[in-house]
């Protein structure tokens, strides 16, 4: 945790109880007691002691979590009654944060006796984290001091365990120590705030503050994907303000020219334009020829205008899903674990059409309207200023009726959208479980069940109706009456106080027509924009997100591989609190076979994940002939690790494609090769378009043990120095198990082999074996020293023979 | 060493036999199958539960004693009270036995369970709603608790809201924090409105 967050009056107490701020080895703040009542505390780490100071539980304070977290209210206001208990560090062990289903619960041995210290919610799960694993270091070290010491005093070399290490000075112990110490050093924490609001950041990987996010700087960004299209765009807008231009100029001469210049036969008028006196047929004849000229140069602006629009929207919607995709293939397995597939389809597929949706028909829009709102009142108020203050009494009730009305749209059309996702995955779920649904007669059960969303889907579609005629209605109404009351004041004029002509009257009314549409605009647009910077920063969300897993710098390639593999103390843990390797030390010689066996779960996919790079340790490292396989290439891991996993996925297309995916250069003869050697060559000549049959998801079916044979056939043909095999052959019968094992044994020749198996026959040409349980290691050895240590190997051994004897008595 | 959980399904001859050459044997596996499928159940009679000074709960079944236990909902949501599992407290906890019904066991060691599992299954009712916020990929989320005022933010991608009846809603926070709304018919109608986007 942070220095300063310590409020002084803690600081105080516990330089009472003899711990001084330098003493602090780590440190961690927490919000419940022990009797899970929100409380501020701190859970503080000496060499010699665990201190908890904590406040009494007060439940009229404001809990903020993460997302409302700010600096200043993490600080615990230090006016409070603190407590203090001091655990001396001799008598506590086993110092623990065990999850409970939502918050953990801190726990020690203290003289034998589990104790329970504290609680606190997940926000500080982290901090926590750190603080047991730095209690457990500076105990294992502590220890290990005491010995040393003890041998010591003895006078006399130690002659037990050999020690790896020879004895060191104080000093390097004293320093060895001092590293242990994470108080005070905040670099994992410091990026955890925004700077800007001081809230701590949603998503750490992400450093961007969803709060403090502007939506100008998102808006600049997506104006960026558009500036390829520059001139297309300029175009675009021409169109536009062409189409304003004329449709302002159409009232005018709809009405004044056609009604009181023509119709009216205003000589004046013709003489402007050279016409002769009395010749009004001509004249009408031009106007209306004007008038039709106008229409079609519209209707032909429509349609260039629709001609670029389109061009710039699939350009800039290409680029867009461009953009995404390749960056969500950069990124680590740990994005995918973390986020719903298929919300991820969803933002490739739909927030690039929705943003672009906006730029091209909402911005745009934005301006014509604005300036058709303008022109129009501006003609108007030069027409008749007491009749368009009429008009702009009404305008606030326009758009007070869509301010108030469209928030109910917007909620009933997300409720819309619920209701088509849980009749869609309902569908889906029936189909790919049809089998399922069928074999348990329960297919009544199932259209009652579907049927109750779909008529949920009916309802909300029927109340985003029910709105939309209310708002509809409500707006004719509206324009409807102010048309009649227009339509009153300006017939008085005409016919009482003769101050206006008729045609002038209808230019008025067509203004009044044309203020329509851009309100009606208006009282939308916000959502629009809103919706469509969401659907912004989504996107921006993927694009912007750094994988976890990154290449080095200046990576190393690997030259002329030998295979050798090394773990040295290696954690990790797919959650901070759930470890699932714990400091495991293993060494792999070149050119042998390891394998790995352990019930499921204990860690061994996850240790083969690891030496892939799939994910990184959280501590320790791996490496590959003496490297570090975090300085090395993408390419040089990957083309000399393959992996052979439980999970087959094939690809769209040809068998032949799925064999070559990490080498499409491959000949056929290699591939024929690759598919002889994973015993999969056969059944694929039994299909009948043979290597060119289509497979996957919209190919033909296959089994799982085909599957299984067509991706080891594509470990193989990528002929790395490195071959993984996870449960490779598990879903495979025994007698292609057995055809696989036989090329296996030609496969490991010359390569370093882990494999991990349930069945230990596919084990039995493995040089060297360990047992892994509950992420620790517990065995190892060869076949023959494990039988004989008698402990889990053996006893698994047993096991599987009495299950074939059992096979046998079938 | 632990025991080595997975393999524990078959386990012939039991723990301490010698495994040896002897042959299979039907009926010991039948026999074994039988004591895997079996249920202990715990009851005021077999089983005595006492308060630990560190905060937990030891347990005295027959001639085990265990220090620690832990003490498990199998339906957390449905049926709360029903179907008790009692843990051993290590990191691969097995099964001891099953209270059926909180009934079964004197009233202060039902108070003792129940304090147990409160613990366990943390989650602050939310009786009030101040205010929801929602804006790029979250909502933030301003409510009054059980538990005091709480203001938590969730992710809107995932599945953060789950409805755990037609009224019941479980909310978890970006940290996984949970907040439960038992009834939201008994929010007002204004404090629905705005939770609408969730219903």
């Amino acid at each position: 945790m942070k220095k300063d967050l310590f409020p002084k009056a803690v600081l105080k107490l516990l330089k009472e109880n003899g711990i001084e701020e330098e003493d602090i080895f780590a440190a961690s703040a927490t919000d419940m007691n022990t009797d899970c009542l929100y409380a501020d505390g701190f859970v503080v780490v000496t060499l010699k002691a665990l201190a908890i100071v904590m406040s009494a539980p007060d439940d009229t304070e404001i809990r903020s979590f993460k997302g409302y977290m700010s600096k200043e209210s993490a600080i615990a206001s230090s006016d409070k009654e603190w407590t203090v208990k001091i655990y001396d560090l001799k008598t506590t062990e086993n110092l623990k944060a065990e999850p409970q289903v939502a918050c953990s619960v801190l726990t020690a041995d203290i003289d034998g006796v589990t104790y329970r210290l504290t609680a606190f919610s997940n926000l500080y799960k982290r901090e926590m984290h750190q603080l047991v694993r730095t209690f457990d270091k500076i105990c294992m070290e502590t220890k290990a001091a005491e010995k040393l010491e003890g041998k010591e005093s003895f006078g006399k070399e130690g002659t037990g365990r050999p020690e790896p290490e020879k004895p060191e000075s104080p000093e390097s112990k004293e320093e060895r120590i001092q590293k242990l110490k994470v108080y005070g050093k905040d670099e994992d924490n410091k990026d955890e705030y925004c700077p800007t609001c001081g809230m701590m950041y949603p998503d750490k990987s992400r450093k961007v503050c969803p709060r403090c996010m502007d939506r100008r700087s998102i808006f600049m960004r997506v104006l960026g994907y558009f500036k390829p299209y520059k001139v297309k765009i300029a175009g675009l807008f021409l169109c536009y303000i062409l189409t304003a231009g004329l449709n302002l100029v159409w009232p005018y001469l709809n009405g004044t020219i056609l009604y009181d210049k023509v119709l009216a036969k205003n000589n004046a008028f013709l003489e402007k334009f050279g016409i002769q006196d009395g010749e009004f047929i001509t004249a009408l004849l031009m106007v209306v020829l004007t008038m039709l000229m106008a229409r079609i140069t519209i209707i032909v602006i429509g349609m260039i205008q629709g001609v670029f629009a389109a061009k710039i929207v699939t350009s800039v919607v290409r680029d867009m899903k461009k953009s995404i995709f390749g960056n969500m293939g950069k990124l680590s397995i740990s994005f995918f674990r973390s986020r719903q597939t298929g919300s991820l389809m969803t933002r490739v597929m739909s927030d690039a059409d929705r943003i672009t949706g906006f730029f091209i028909d909402g911005l745009p829009t934005i301006f014509i309207s604005g300036f058709t709102i303008l022109v129009s009142l501006g003609f108007m108020f030069s027409i008749k200023w007491q009749m368009t203050l009429m008009v702009l009494v009404v305008i606030p009730f326009i758009m007070l009726i869509g301010l108030k009305l469209r928030p109910r749209i917007w909620t009933q059309f997300g409720h819309r959208h619920r209701a088509e996702r849980a009749v869609n995955s309902q569908v889906n779920d029936n189909l790919t479980g049809a089998r399922v649904v069928k074999a348990f007669g329960q297919e009544k059960r199932e259209t009652t069940r579907f049927e109750k969303n779909n008529s949920r889907l009916r309802e909300a579609e029927m109340s985003i109706v029910g709105t939309q005629n209310l708002v509809r209605g409500s707006y004719s109404g509206i324009f409807e009456i102010l048309n009649i009351s227009v339509w009153l004041i300006g017939v008085y004029l005409i016919m009482v106080t003769h101050e206006i002509e008729l045609g002038i009257m209808i230019t008025f009314v067509g203004y009044i027509g044309q203020l329509q549409g851009p309100i009606n605009f208006f009282s939308r647009v916000f959502h629009w924009w809103s919706d469509s910077m969401n659907s912004a920063q989504r996107m921006f969300e993927i694009i912007d997100s750094v994988p976890e897993i990154r290449e080095a710098e200046h990576p190393i390639e690997l030259e002329n591989p030998k295979g050798k593999i090394e773990l040295k103390n290696v954690s990790f843990g797919y959650e901070v609190n759930r470890p699932v390797l714990k400091e495991l030390d293993l060494e792999i010689k070149e050119g042998s076979m390891l394998g790995i066996v352990g019930r499921s779960g204990a860690g061994k996919t996850t240790l083969v994940n690891l030496i892939s790079r799939m994910y990184d340790p959280q501590e320790g490292e791996i490496l590959i002939d003496g490297k570090n396989i975090k300085d090395l290439s993408f390419k040089s891991l990957r083309r000399n690790v393959a992996m052979v996993s439980q999970e087959t996925y094939i690809f769209m297309g040809t068998v032949e494609e799925n064999i070559a995916y990490a080498n499409p250069e491959a000949s056929h003869a290699d591939v024929i090769r690759a598919a002889k050697l994973a015993s999969a060559h056969e059944f694929i000549m039994r299909m009948p378009d043979g290597y060119d049959t289509r497979i996957g998801s919209s190919g033909r079916e296959l089994s799982g043990g085909e599957k299984q044979r067509i991706s080891i056939a594509r470990a193989i043909l990528s002929n790395p120095k490195i071959l993984i095999l996870d449960e490779a052959t598990a879903s495979v019968d025994t007698e292609t198990e057995r055809d696989i094992q036989r090329s296996i044994s030609y496969l490991i020749k010359g390569r370093t082999t882990i494999s991990i198996a349930h069945r230990l026959s596919t084990l039995k040409d493995a040089d060297y074996l360990v047992v892994i349980d509950n992420g620790k290691i517990t065995e190892r050895g060869t076949h023959k020293e494990l039988e004989e240590l008698k402990g889990t190997y053996y006893k698994l051994m047993e096991l599987q023979r009495k299950a074939l004897a059992l096979k046998g008595i079938e | 060493m632990p025991g080595f959980g997975g393999f524990r399904g078959g386990r012939p001859g039991g723990p301490g036999k010698p495994f040896g050459e002897e042959e299979f044997n039907l009926e010991q596996m039948e026999k074994e199958t039988e004591e895997m499928l079996k249920m202990r159940f715990l009851d005021k009679k077999n089983a005595e539960f006492t308060a630990t000074g560190g905060g937990f709960v030891s347990l005295k079944v027959g001639d085990e004693e265990y220090a620690r236990v832990q003490v498990v909902r199998m339906f957390p949501f449905t049926d709360p009270d029903h179907y008790i599992s009692i843990r051993t407290s290590d990191e691969n906890s097995k099964e001891i036995g099953i209270i059926k019904d909180l009934k079964d066991v004197p009233k202060e060691t039902a108070e003792l369970l129940i304090a147990q599992m409160n613990l366990r299954y943390f989650t602050p009712v939310i009786t009030k709603i101040i205010n929801i916020k929602d804006e790029y990929g979250y909502a933030y989320f301003d409510v009054v608790t059980d538990r005091g005022q709480c203001r938590f933010t969730i992710n809107m991608g995932g599945s953060s809201v789950v409805h755990l009846s037609e009224t019941r809603i479980l909310i978890s926070d970006v940290d996984e924090n949970r907040f439960e709304i038992p009834d939201v018919m008994k929010l007002s109608a204004a404090e629905r409105k705005k939770l609408d986007l969730f219903l």
